[in-house]
């Protein structure tokens, strides 16, 4: 039956639903690779950019999939 | 350009560049320090203020039951937000945001509607200051929305979603922050910032190549009739984005809006 299925969504939901992942994706990136970029030169090493922009995007992924996932 | 190389670059069809976007100062003024000279994009940036202004004004100085003219128009934008956007997005509560996203709505519009607009063509977003202000002043209003109605249990919600084992916010709570309170902002500018210089880009550089062709006395006029109409072709498309940009930018302050009005679930 088709009104056996979830409450009609809003227009917007959509499209605002795809802005936020990329958003959260960004951010990620931005957040832990920042943070990274941080201990490199506190620490003098070079590595941990790259070490934080992983990490980041797997909280990210993390993140989407709690929020979005089980849609 | 003191470019040697390129032999084809050497003379004939110069493509317009980002340079388009610089203008020079008309009225140089500096206030302690503060740069608030006045070139062409100040002066069209008064001129949309005002406009946007005086059409508000004079469609609802005196209102009437049943609208014309200019009135009509007016409630047009007002019930198109109202309705498309403010209800649909935030629900009955948000209609007190309805003032501000209407102005954000018109005065985005007719800054975009600059660029296809003859003898102005310039689109006011096409520098990165007024998009900037506006995304701040979003940014800021959907703060404050949280913070009135959630109190500073919204930073709180905003920081750490439900549902995830404690030791893991260590991880996602500088995501979160980021992605709701830098991220976003950004965004929103640059959105629409980056259509309004394409579109711009785009335009100039099809009606100087038109320009170029048509008057270039060979065979490439003929393509020079077809990129003409195209040209048109992309100032219709220009106007599309004018449009579209302006409800993208709207609509999604009132999501963001809408976000800090209640917790997440």
């Amino acid at each position: 039956m088709s009104d056996s299925g979830p409450p009609e969504e809003p227009r917007w939901s959509g499209a605002n639903t795809v802005w936020s992942i990329i958003g959260t994706m960004l951010a990620g990136v931005l957040a832990w690779g920042f943070i990274g970029w941080l201990l490199d030169r506190w620490l003098g090493t070079s590595f941990l950019v790259a070490v934080g922009i992983i990490v980041g995007m797997a909280g990210a992924f993390y993140l989407i999939i709690k929020r979005y996932g089980s849609g | 350009m003191n470019l040697p190389t390129l032999p084809l670059a050497r003379e004939g069809f110069q493509a317009p560049g980002i340079e388009i976007f610089e203008w020079p100062d008309i009225v140089h003024l500096e206030v302690a320090g503060i740069d608030l000279s006045i070139n062409r994009v100040v002066l069209q940036m008064f001129l949309v203020g005002l406009l946007v202004w005086g059409l508000f004004f004079f469609a609802f100085r005196s209102p009437k039951l049943v609208p014309s003219g200019l009135q009509n128009l007016m409630e047009m934008f007002v019930d198109f937000i109202r309705n498309q956007i403010v209800l649909e997005v935030i629900g009955r509560d948000g209609l007190r945001f309805l003032p501000y996203l209407t102005t954000l709505f018109v005065f985005v519009l007719f800054g975009n509607l600059g660029g296809t607009f003859p003898v102005i063509l310039f689109p006011l977003n096409g520098r990165m200051a007024l998009p900037a202000v506006m995304a701040i002043c979003s940014l800021l209003l959907f703060i404050s929305v949280g913070i009135s109605s959630q109190g500073f249990a919204y930073f709180k919600n905003a920081l750490f979603p439900p549902g995830i084992p404690w030791p893991v916010y260590v991880l996602l709570t500088p995501i979160e922050f980021v992605s709701t309170f830098i991220v976003r902002p950004v965004t929103l500018a640059i959105r629409l910032l980056a259509n309004m210089i394409a579109g711009h880009l785009i335009l100039s550089v099809f009606f100087v190549a038109t320009g170029y062709m048509l008057t270039s006395g060979n065979f490439s006029m003929v393509f020079g009739i077809g990129s003409l109409i195209f040209s048109v072709a992309l100032i219709a498309f220009e106007l599309f984005v004018a449009g579209l940009q302006a409800y993208v930018f709207t609509i999604l302050s009132a999501v963001y809006i809408a976000g800090a009005l209640e917790p997440e679930h």
